[in-house]
């Protein structure tokens, strides 16, 4: 863990909503709404939360983190590299040709990142693996887990709801983030949740909600998930807005996936964050 | 277990044992189940044996492959069993994404191929595993015939690393191997020699094939017989090495004809050596509650179509 004072924090994540804004709009198009939701929660792991080692990126006893909406690896690769798991020049080379960083996370290419995923509901059953796996070896590490609202839909993490209480997962910390839009619309409209802390509590978990921009209240909320270890798995409701912090983008049907066909665009979307621009490391 | 006599138990006791002794040579290797344990033969053998690594997920396929892929990546090795069809065109996705294009070392058994599920009927007999399966990239595929091959095929998969699926079949089934057997992934095994006609199998109708070819020897046909319990990596070589002498091959499969060891036969003959082949299995149908004789007969693949097949392929 590292001391990051909380102004540091706020000037780390308005730098990292810039720099994955810019990687997105210079590969030309990509999934921004989900990754701007993620930026906080991200940043409060790597930086005040999992137990890691970057120059170790294998390290037996690390926390894992499983991002099962892999589409969000953008703001996952920004953090790993600013965390010094890898040079920040890589992330000038999202989703372009021959990279190591494609638009889903990739634990092939990228130091770091613990488990490939892309296609919707099958993180959280790898993470259960990997918190099974953990209990099994006596180790003391957590599992984390970032699902998306969306991504809930997924009958597979249902699956995975009843197995990691029933094995007494209380090691697996799973994340919601519920920015409450997928593509095709709100999700009161395409396939409503609610009530979804009390799904996840019926189904034996226990259930902590968050405001998922607000660093202080995701840090206390990590840290009472830590201190849980009852028994059951938790599962975090992080209220959050999608694409948060660009003005244009911010909570819109059409966020979770955008074009940029020209440096007009680019430009746009920049401009779009509130606050300052940033020297970009690439 | 008693090495010798394998074949004279079910295979699916076999594969039990066999994950004891994995087990035992390595605490890392894990026995996953999808509440069909006592199917797959593996409770109470290796329930009782080893509780601590015997996980039944209950009846969620989809997850027992992601709990197998989280497993992997922390080291373990993960042996998954259920149906053929659940085991393989059930959870397509998953095995595609958090198994192969991940590169987790997850192990995949379906058991109960083709049709020998024959009395759970149409919506359990699966015939395109073996095709489906092949269509994945970084997964390879095996179909042994007896105990003894499982046995050895099953030693592999632990014991080298990848993304590896194998039919079980559960039943008990004649010795075509000893307890010498050794799988090599890629190659074929040439069961009987012979100039006149190649015939290719796998799986379950190898012990058919088998009986086949010594019968036509008496005619005085000669068969060539290679068994190839890999489906992928596939033995091209050994096959273009038999039919540069036949010139002719005949395939049988308790599979779908399309995709499956037809298929391959047919994508590396007509590519590097074209001969004439003659494709024996289930006609791109599904299956339906039967016995074996009706429906061999039905699909044109039992040991009288085999036997012509060879015939006619024998002359030309």
């Amino acid at each position: 863990m590292t001391t990051l004072q909380e102004n540091e924090f706020d000037r780390l994540a308005a730098e990292l909503r810039y720099v994955v804004t810019d990687m997105i709009c210079r590969s030309g198009s990509g999934h921004i709404g989900g990754a701007l939701s993620l930026v906080e929660i991200i940043l409060t792991l790597y930086y005040r939360v999992m137990k890691i080692d970057p120059n170790n990126p294998q390290w037996t006893e690390r926390d894992r983190l499983v991002l099962s909406k892999g589409h969000a690896a953008p703001i996952l690769y920004a953090v790993l590299a600013y965390r010094g798991f890898f040079p920040k020049s890589w992330l000038g080379t999202l989703n372009a040709d021959g990279t190591k960083l494609p638009s889903h996370a990739d634990a092939r290419t990228v130091p770091g990142i613990d488990m490939t995923t892309g296609s919707l509901g099958q993180g959280l059953s790898a993470a259960s693996g990997m918190a099974l796996a953990a209990k099994k070896d006596g180790r003391a590490n957590n599992v984390y887990c970032i699902i998306g609202d969306g991504e809930t839909n997924e009958g597979q993490n249902w699956e995975a709801a009843l197995f990691a209480p029933h094995q007494k997962l209380d090691n697996l910390i799973a994340v919601t983030d519920y920015n409450k839009l997928q593509i095709d619309g709100f999700t009161a409209d395409i396939l409503d949740l609610e009530p979804l802390a009390e799904k996840w509590r019926a189904f034996g978990w226990n259930v902590l909600e968050m405001f998922g921009h607000d660093q202080n209240d995701i840090r206390r909320t990590f840290l009472h998930a830590k201190s849980l270890r009852n028994g059951k798995p938790t599962m975090i409701i992080a209220h959050t807005i999608k694409a948060y912090g660009n003005k244009i983008l911010e909570n819109a049907a059409g966020s979770h996936n955008i074009k940029v066909p020209d440096s007009q665009t680019h430009e746009q979307h920049l401009a779009a964050l509130s606050g300052d621009a940033f020297t970009l490391p690439y | 277990m008693n090495l010798k006599n394998l074949h004279e138990q079910e295979i699916r006791l076999v594969y039990g044992h066999v994950l004891n002794e994995l087990i035992e040579k390595n605490p890392n290797v894990f026995c996953l189940e999808a509440d069909l344990s006592k199917a797959s033969g593996t409770n109470p053998i290796v329930l009782n044996a080893h509780p601590k690594n015997f996980i039944n997920i209950g009846v969620a396929e989809a997850n027992m492959i992601g709990v197998a892929a989280g497993l992997a990546s922390d080291g373990k090795i993960p042996f998954c069993a259920t149906f053929c069809c659940f085991a393989t065109r059930r959870v397509y996705d998953q095995i595609t994404i958090s198994v192969a294009y991940a590169n987790n070392n997850v192990k995949i058994i379906g058991t109960g191929p083709g049709i020998t599920q024959g009395p759970n009927g149409g919506t359990h007999m699966c015939f395109q595993d073996i095709a489906i399966m092949r269509a994945m990239p970084n997964m390879r595929i095996f179909s042994p015939c007896d105990a003894y091959e499982v046995r050895s095929v099953l030693h592999y998969m632990a014991e080298n690393y990848g993304g590896m699926y194998m039919q079980l079949l559960r039943q008990q089934l004649p010795a075509v191997f000893d307890e010498h057997y050794q799988f090599q992934p890629g190659k074929a095994r040439k069961l009987r020699d012979g100039n006149d006609v190649t015939l290719v199998s796998t799986g379950y109708m190898t012990h058919f094939a088998l009986k086949v070819a010594d019968e036509l020897a008496k005619e005085g046909v000669g068969v060539d017989l290679l068994h190839c319990p890999s489906i992928k990596p596939f033995p091209e070589d050994d096959l273009i090495e038999s039919v540069r002498k036949t010139n002719a091959a005949v395939t049988v499969e308790n599979q779908n004809m399309i995709g499956g060891l037809g298929g391959a036969v047919c994508e590396t003959l007509s590519e590097r050596y074209p001969v004439r082949v003659k494709r024996l299995g289930v006609p791109d149908r599904f299956g339906e509650i039967a016995t074996e004789e009706y429906l061999f007969e039905k699909h044109g693949f039992g040991m009288e179509h085999i036997k012509q097949s060879c015939r006619e392929l024998a002359k030309k």
